[in-house]
């Protein structure tokens, strides 16, 4: 099943998104410095990543980005075809950890965190970097 | 008569004990869940063994698998 959502376009997926407007990627180093910013404002954070408007993993925590941008591409597949509406917002909890995925401004932005993590300031500090990397590109572009 | 530093004592640390209460329940009540917003600040919550709620389930693992344990986390 997840098979089948990770073999539709993931591109396709993103370019529903429910707030397409940014166009522009912004830079890798912007996306890095992002990211940093944020696994050192959130204690409970394993891992984010940050997708580009085409789905392609603009920075990520490890070594593997493009695992990355597969997987985190494959869960907002899954998402969105939940009720074949693009979602903004994806909260999972599991006994392994919880995941948040966010779209805003045409980026994405996932990540894994301990479990008990505290749900709304995540969103809330990754939907700020959203939209600050979401300046970033506009103003590069 | 208790002294008035005492009842405040006690007031302070009947708090504390509730909320430890609070959360110790939290942790054994909380069940896995998958809960998506849309626009306009709609959710819907899909339980584990519906279609669309196994399909986040496992991305979702395959996220926590490549995230890995915390950094400095034992074990």
């Amino acid at each position: 099943m997840i098979q089948e959502a990770r073999a539709r376009d993931t591109v396709g997926s993103f370019s529903q998104m429910a707030d397409a407007r940014a166009t522009t990627a912004p830079s890798s180093d912007s996306a890095e410095a992002a990211l940093a910013f944020l696994a050192e404002m959130s204690p409970d954070l394993r891992g984010a990543a940050i997708l580009g408007p085409e789905g392609e993993a603009l920075a990520a925590s490890g070594e593997d980005a493009e695992r990355w941008g597969e997987d985190a591409g494959a869960l907002l597949a899954a998402a969105d075809a939940a009720e074949e509406t693009p979602v903004e917002q994806v909260h999972i909890a599991t006994e392994q950890g919880e995941v948040f995925a966010i779209r805003n401004e045409g980026l994405a932005a996932v990540a894994v965190t301990e479990r008990f993590a505290l749900a709304s300031l995540l969103l809330f500090d990754m939907r700020s970097m959203l939209r600050e990397l979401a300046k970033d590109g506009k103003g590069a572009s | 008569m208790q002294k008035p530093h005492r009842i405040l004592l006690d007031r302070v640390s009947a708090y504390a004990d509730e909320g430890a209460a609070f959360m110790r329940r939290r942790r054994i009540a909380r069940r896995p869940f998958a809960r998506l917003y849309y626009a306009g600040g709609r959710s819907a919550d899909h339980a584990q063994d519906s279609t669309a709620g196994a399909e986040l389930f496992v991305a979702a693992g395959r996220l926590i698998e490549v995230a890995g344990p915390k950094k400095g986390a034992r074990g």
